[in-house]
């Protein structure tokens, strides 16, 4: 790794390097030129409609959003967008944005001592109160380390001072923080709406009352749902899994219970949304309609971390809509959640968001659709827009591992939800599966391509006045990852070697016309694996590979594999130990120590009916006491 | 009735591409509820067109949207919509309503000025200013032009309307205002490149904006294209 690029010095205002100055945003030359350098420099512009241009220095309490991934996936991220919206609605606060440049832009900002800067004001992160990351995937921990180094901030915990900001950090992964307990000064569990604004009193109130560093991150240890990993000690067993797991100091929760918004229509939504100038991956109004998922899938952490459902009014989200379509001008919008086909009121709020948005040109469109849901009105609705293609999950391939999985969808929900989309015109479907899942055998693999037939002879049975031209299936396969607060949490995943010999046998069988069969690298769902159940002691891997050159590890010309690998070796961890290690009854994890709202009891018992191939219903149809009940005016089924 | 835009593309969004502006405009025109015609057919979209794309990483002080509207509206109307409508880093300067059968912007173009900020050296500055009478004495300028199908050696002298500057306190300030037309379009770039190898200096650090797009009247005398007749 070359020298830090925050160890450079910013030129400060009076600087004659400086273009121009303009609403308090820098014109730094330096930048400037970089940005003539890059590949896409729209993503470090900033400057788009509605993002929020506060005057830096006399605006008391300074925040800084970072993602850490590249411009156009950051700003598809709807709950950055919620916290964007709330922080910057706190008085004397500001909020602004930060993305993992692109290596090219990485290399440049550190060969030229640029640190790493925020997009509003172009002020160097490190100069902000609070850091907050978000951790939506594994393979994007790399990119985290990468970003405190460009932003000149110590990469450890504990070498950091008040000319640091706090780093917290929070999203799905944080419900296993501890491959990163080395990294991050504060974790928040759970949903942010309530509990940012807790973390920023906290820390505006110690630098006020001139509180060290290390009594402020007590102070935020007091706080709900607030994971403070310097606070802890670990121990092991001689076998390598935990033997201990406790508080240093008194005073410091044993558990950490997650945060809750118990009711959508109370908590903030965004009104008014940055409309970026470049193209990003999700271009369009997003709509959060509901939050959680009963369904229960097995193998589905989402599901599980996120629980109960609570949906916001449709009153609410129809108020929302036209707002947002006023204040953006966008021409489409996207009703999001886990399953937004289950959303009670589905086909009545598309219905009326058709009549009332057709006029005015703005489309609806409805991701991750059940196909077991009231699924033909509503295609009906949307097929007077537009015919995108439709994405079925079956996610295994015999009714009897859909079982095992509880993913409650059986063959004929499938097809006669294509012999409907075929019937009306639509001629893509996208079909998903994963491989490597819990008892599977060639059957459930054979069963993939039998399904994929099945859909293709479909489509040749619809009439051909009827069905629209230029059949597209889709199907891919992905390898399994077990995840923690799943009940799959004790599993081991399939080696490397397995995966490597399904795939092969994949690829044979999926030669179907008209199927067109797609898969992902093992090697990085392997690393994903070892990640996402990983410990403390995973931390120096992560460090090592990053300092050997390993960021972007989610994209595949950035992966490196070898270096991953080498960086196991060097640390002396064996990562087949977290990823193809079945566990125990009663092992202590890592994140044990984490009140997910799903109690383990729960967990267990739905791995002991996975094992028997038994099913669990939807919680609507009567509870099935996963633990949520115990959160005050949480669980309303 | 079309409407006539004047906006500004700001050194904040100079990195902009063409259909960066496209997507930006026909949303700001979506939120501005200005009764924009749409085409007819399947998928029917704004007639909008830009009197001249400008690149991505130049800045333009005075670009032109010209745009169909399917019923009237006023000049204020419409001004003080785009003024709410617009992003604070593509200000709207000023509209003008015209006939539909009023010639299209982009037809009428004939040169483009801009205005280039060299990060120098004094001496680089001086030498370079030293030079300029003498290359715009030359009766010929040869250089290579490329375009997507070939390259070729042209010259770019008849493209020169005007070329001036001044030291400034970064380097030097140059002005220039070339042909902008299909057969005859010098680009910035080129020119500067030209300019320096003449002079036999290498090309300094170098920020180009677009200054204004320009026609040409009955007189044949260049003028702002926004104000044609």
């Amino acid at each position: 790794m070359s020298e830090p690029a925050g160890n450079a010095k910013r030129k400060n205002s009076n600087n004659q390097e400086l273009l121009k100055e303009d609403n308090g945003i820098v014109f730094d030359l330096e930048i400037e030129k970089l940005l003539d350098l890059v590949q896409k420099p729209a993503r470090y512009m900033g400057g788009e409609l509605n993002s929020i241009q506060r005057d830096f220095e006399h605006t008391s309490f300074r925040y800084c959003f970072g993602f850490p991934d590249v411009y156009e996936v950051g700003m598809s991220h709807v709950g950055s967008r919620i916290l964007y919206d709330i922080i910057n609605k706190r008085p004397d606060t500001l909020c602004e944005r930060v993305f993992m440049p692109w290596v090219d832009m990485a290399d440049l900002m550190r060969e030229r001592k640029i640190p790493l800067f925020s997009l509003e004001t172009r002020h160097p992160v490190r100069d902000f109160d609070i850091l907050g990351i978000t951790l939506q995937y594994e393979m994007s921990y790399t990119n985290i380390l990468e970003i405190l180094d460009l932003s000149g901030i110590p990469i450890h915990s504990e070498d950091r001072t008040w000319a640091d900001p706090i780093i917290i950090a929070g999203g799905p992964c944080a419900f296993n923080p501890e491959p990163l307990h080395h990294f991050i000064d504060a974790f928040s569990l759970g949903d942010g709406e309530v509990s940012t604004l807790e973390t920023i009193e906290v820390v505006e109130r110690c630098k006020k009352e001139g509180k060290s560093r290390t009594e402020c991150l007590y102070e935020l240890s007091q706080l709900n749902g607030v994971y403070v990993p310097s606070l802890y000690e670990a121990s092991y067993h001689n076998d390598g899994t935990l033997a201990d797991f406790r508080p240093l100091r008194a005073g410091v929760p044993e558990t950490i219970r997650k945060n809750m918004v118990a009711d959508l229509d109370a908590a903030e939504y965004p009104e008014n949304v940055i409309v970026p100038y470049m193209e990003i991956v999700h271009d369009r109004i997003n709509i959060e309609v509901l939050r959680g998922c009963t369904r229960g899938c097995r193998f589905c952490q989402a599901g599980m971390i996120y629980r109960p459902v609570r949906e916001r009014s449709m009153q609410h989200i129809l108020d929302l809509a036209q707002k947002l379509v006023d204040n953006t001008g966008y021409e489409e919008i996207t009703l999001s959640s886990l399953s937004t086909g289950d959303y009670s009121c589905l086909p009545q709020l598309a219905h009326e968001m058709m009549e009332k948005f057709e006029s005015q040109r703005v489309s609806l469109s409805l991701p991750s659709l059940r196909l077991d849901s009231e699924l033909k009105a509503t295609l009906e609705e949307t097929q007077r827009v537009r015919k995108t293609s439709l994405t079925y999950a079956m996610e295994a391939g015999t009714q009897r591992l859909r079982d095992v999985i509880n993913k409650g969808i059986t063959e004929e929900d499938l097809m006669s939800s294509v012999t409907d989309a075929f019937a009306g015109g639509w001629s893509g479907i996208k079909l998903y599966f994963m491989f490597g899942l819990p008892t599977e055998t060639t059957e459930d693999l054979d069963g993939i391509a039998a399904l994929a037939g099945k859909v293709v002879r479909q489509y040749f049975a619809t009439p051909k006045e009827v069905r629209a031209r230029g059949l597209r299936v889709n199907c891919s396969a992905s390898c399994f990852v077990p995840k923690p607060f799943t009940p799959f949490q004790w599993e081991a995943q399939n080696s490397l070697e397995q995966f490597k010999e399904k795939q092969d046998y994949l690829c044979h069988i999926m030669h179907i016309k008209g199927v067109e069969f797609n898969w992902h690298t093992p090697q990085v769902s392997f690393l994903e694996a070892v990640f996402a159940r990983g410990d403390r002691r995973t931390a120096d891997v992560l460090e090592t590979a990053w300092r050997n050159g390993c960021r972007f590890d989610g994209w595949s010309d950035q992966f490196r594999f070898e270096t991953w690998m080498n960086a196991f070796e060097a640390c002396g961890i064996d990562p087949s130990f977290y990823a193809n290690r079945k566990r125990e009854k009663g092992e202590l994890f890592p994140w044990s120590f984490i009140d997910a709202g799903v109690t383990e009891e729960f967990l267990w018992r739905e791995h002991e009916l996975a094992m028997q191939a038994k099913v669990t219903p939807d919680c609507r149809r009567g509870c099935h006491g996963c633990g949520l009940k115990r959160f005050e005016g949480a669980c309303r089924s | 009735m079309r409407l006539l835009i004047e906006f500004q593309k700001t050194e904040r969004v100079r990195h902009l591409g063409l259909l960066d502006m496209q997507r930006t405009m026909q949303r700001a025109l979506r939120r501005s509820h200005l009764p924009v015609q749409y085409s007819k057919g399947f998928n029917p979209h704004m007639n909008m067109s830009f009197a001249s794309a400008l690149s991505s990483g130049i800045p333009g002080d005075a670009e032109i949207l010209d745009v169909s509207l399917a019923e009237p509206v006023t000049e204020e109307e419409a001004l003080h919509a785009l003024k709410e409508a617009l992003p604070p880093a593509m200000p709207v300067t000023r509209v003008r309503l015209v006939d539909d059968r009023f010639k299209k912007m982009g037809a009428r173009l004939e040169a483009a000025a801009y205005r280039f900020d060299l990060h120098s050296d004094p001496d680089t500055a001086v030498a370079l200013l030293d030079v300029l009478p003498r290359f715009l004495a030359e009766k010929e300028i040869m250089a290579l032009r490329k375009s997507k199908s070939a390259e070729r050696m042209v010259d770019i002298r008849p493209m020169i309307f005007r070329l001036e500057g001044e030291i400034s306190k970064n380097g030097a300030v140059l002005q220039a205002t070339v042909s902008f037309t299909e057969p005859a379009t010098l680009k910035p770039t080129l020119l500067l490149e030209s300019l320096t190898r003449y002079a036999g200096l290498e090309i300094p650090s170098v920020f180009i904006r677009r200054t204004g797009l320009l026609g040409r009247d009955s007189s044949g005398t260049l003028v702002p294209l926004f104000d044609m007749p």
